[in-house]
């Protein structure tokens, strides 16, 4: 009888390609779902890449989704989760409000919800919110940036998707160090959406209305790029650019001497955590620690650029 | 003048007309209130390097909705432009990051730029082919059509690379592959290449559209498709050619883009589409085809870039600037329904 299962699994995974037979024989602790924002930001890439590696190591069989920042579309995928079984998701979310619903409703079907990068506004609904802290992120950012600049200057701040709860952060963040040195001036601010098109197109125009600028803070490191791009464009290497997030684009930058510093959230190691704190709730039925768990970032500059890979800091 | 204007108001009739001559302006006319707006509100507005910017920024746009105004002529409509950029500017990135590899022969080809561009560009017109075919032989409404193509050409950007971007495409000198960057931040004679781009292209689209038996073709299916057909125009030829010529085009801004970040990254290009349309609107091109102008599209976009960079420049927040281009947006399409019904009445009468 087993054997004909097998079989018939065999020829089902032959049929639909290679893919679907192997959650079906691996010998596993479960399933894991892992749902992060679109693989197109290197950063979300990470964070799958190491849950997944972290999970199969444990025994876990995984799937990785992408909810693309769309509530929508992230209830849809919890909803699969639920009717797949998972022992337990893996989520960065789609927006602190949208999405404490679909977390409660996979523990409403017993399924323990472990949160990275990204808070939800509820508690006692996932297992673990593990977040960088965005807001002593963005003052290392800040502080370097200031400290390049010589506490002096006009400068530029490209801030993130005004919806999205991190962009505000990092904002504060950076005005509350920023904003203690009054020859530091702001000239303009204006939101690119984390997009580096957006930011090209943006940063030519603020260059244009204003060429005497000093300075660039840039809410994360692909409006940096998009940035870097426009001052090459107008042949403005003169300009001091920081960002957020911690990309090998910039770190390449970096040690070009093109960027001045980043702040590295560690995505790899957190969504590892994550894992890790699954596997010990579901053999002990607690993690241990409290449902909110802040990691600390790390400045990135010309000293440490060269052992940073893939948002990860070599040891 | 005042006479002018008084033998105007004798008539009501002299009244429409000039009303009309206004109402046919009126893209341009908006470009014009716009311009001398931004002139006196946002600082260092006025100044050639600006120009320069601001036609750089069109560019994109305008390339888009130079092939989007071809396929709106046709009654047709294209949403896969976004994603066509997004694909090729991969394509483009990808043969020069790490060359088109082989791995059944076991080889890595990497083309010079010339080649990689001509592959990209091969690449947007055959999505174009593809989208016409779609249309024509099959059938499919161009809405879903296009919207098909629209994901598959997207989703085909992301595996490319898995997700992640190809960058630093400056080419090697072993290789033989480089001077990429020259496509979005190269200078002749101090004009950016993609403004000569988009000079060229518009001259030869305007000239193709007014003076050529393929032009008139092209307003004769839109206008009206049976009597075109009845007169013997090849309906679906026509109809591929300007699917291809719009899936041209983007392959064409999915270069520009990627050149000017030197970076190609697979999400690029999202919702270009609806800018391209929305210039093409605004340019006075009807969406029921059979009627527009390749130079209205080109004004339209510049109306749409204007208020962009000058609402960055003036330091107005992006949720504003969205609910600005919507109105105008808007106001564009209402006043193009007063011009046709007053050209009616004025008919009638």
């Amino acid at each position: 009888m087993k054997l004909v299962k097998t079989l018939a699994a065999l020829a089902l995974g032959a049929m639909a390609g290679v893919a679907l037979s192997a959650p079906v024989l691996a010998q596993d602790g479960g399933l894991m779902v892992i749902i992060t924002p679109s693989h197109d930001n290197p950063f979300f890439k990470a964070e799958a890449e190491g849950a997944q590696a972290k999970a199969e190591e444990l025994g876990y069989t995984t799937q990785v989704y992408s909810h693309d920042d769309d509530a929508n579309k992230q209830n849809e995928l919890i909803d699969s989760a639920i009717a797949a079984g998972a022992k337990a998701i893996i989520l960065d979310n789609a927006g602190a409000d949208a999405s404490v619903a679909a977390v409660q409703k996979a523990k409403d079907a017993g399924i323990p919800s472990f949160l990275i990068d990204r808070e939800i506004n509820a508690t006692g609904v996932a297992v673990a919110q593990i977040v960088s802290n965005n807001y002593q992120g963005a003052t290392l950012g800040a502080e370097a940036f200031v400290e390049a600049m010589g506490e002096e200057g006009n400068y530029v701040e490209l801030t993130g998707k005004e919806s999205d709860t991190n962009a505000g952060i990092r904002s504060s963040g950076y005005h509350d160090v920023i904003d203690q040195y009054p020859d530091l001036v702001m000239v303009a601010q204006q939101s690119a959406n984390w997009s580096q098109t957006e930011a090209f197109t943006k940063m030519e125009s603020i260059l244009q209305a204003n060429p005497d600028i000093k300075g660039v803070i840039a809410g994360n490191d692909t409006m940096a790029m998009g940035a870097l791009a426009a001052l090459e464009a107008a042949g403005r290497d003169d300009v001091i650019v920081v960002g957020f997030d911690g990309s090998n684009d910039v770190r390449d930058a970096i040690v070009a001497g093109k960027i001045y510093a980043t702040v590295l959230q560690p995505a790899y190691r957190q969504a590892q955590w994550a894992v890790e704190l699954a596997d010990k709730y579901l053999k002990e039925g607690s993690t241990g620690m409290d449902e909110k768990i802040s990691m600390d970032c790390v400045l990135i500059d010309e000293t440490n650029a060269s052992d940073l890979e893939t948002f990860a800091l070599a040891e | 003048m005042s006479s002018a204007v008084a033998t105007a108001k004798q008539s009501s009739q002299g009244n429409t007309s000039a009303l009309l001559i206004l109402l046919k302006l009126r893209t341009f006319i908006a470009l014009i209130v716009v311009t001398l707006f931004f002139a006196f509100m946002a600082p260092n507005f006025v100044s050639v390097a600006n120009a320069i910017i601001i036609s750089k920024h069109v560019a994109i746009n305008a390339i888009l909705a130079i092939g989007m105004t071809y396929v709106i002529l046709t009654g047709g409509i294209d949403l896969s432009v976004g994603s066509i950029v997004g694909l090729t500017g991969m394509v483009a990135g990808g043969l020069l990051a790490h060359g088109l590899q082989l791995p059944m022969l076991g080889v890595i080809i990497y083309p010079n730029v010339p080649e990689v561009i001509g592959i990209a560009l091969l690449v947007g017109t055959a999505i174009g082919a593809i989208n016409g075919l779609l249309v024509t032989k099959l059938g499919v409404a161009p809405f879903i059509a296009t919207l098909g193509t629209l994901y598959v050409a997207r989703g085909a950007a992301l595996l490319l690379s898995g997700g992640s971007t190809f960058s630093n495409l400056v080419g090697k000198e072993e290789l033989g592959n480089q001077g990429y960057p020259i496509i979005g931040s190269g200078n002749v004679l101090g004009i950016p290449v993609s403004v000569i781009i988009l000079v060229v292209l518009a001259l030869i689209a305007a000239y193709v559209a007014q003076r050529t038996p393929f032009g008139r073709k092209v307003y004769a299916v839109g206008g009206n498709e049976r009597a075109a057909a009845l007169s013997g125009v090849q309906v679906d030829r026509v109809k591929i050619a300007v699917y291809m010529i719009s899936g041209f085009c983007a392959a064409v801004v999915g270069l520009i883009v990627s050149s000017q970040l030197v970076a190609s990254h697979p999400a690029s290009g999202e919702t270009f589409e609806l800018n391209a349309i929305a210039a093409a609107v605004l340019g006075g091109t009807s969406l029921s085809g059979g009627r527009g102008l390749i130079g209205g599209t080109i004004i339209g976009a510049f109306v749409i870039g204007v208020l962009s960079d000058g609402l960055v420049m003036m330091g107005v927040s992006e949720f504003w600037q969205m609910v600005i281009k919507g109105l105008v947006i808007i106001a564009a399409v209402v006043l193009d329904q007063l011009q046709r019904r007053l050209a009616a009445n004025s008919r009638q009468g």
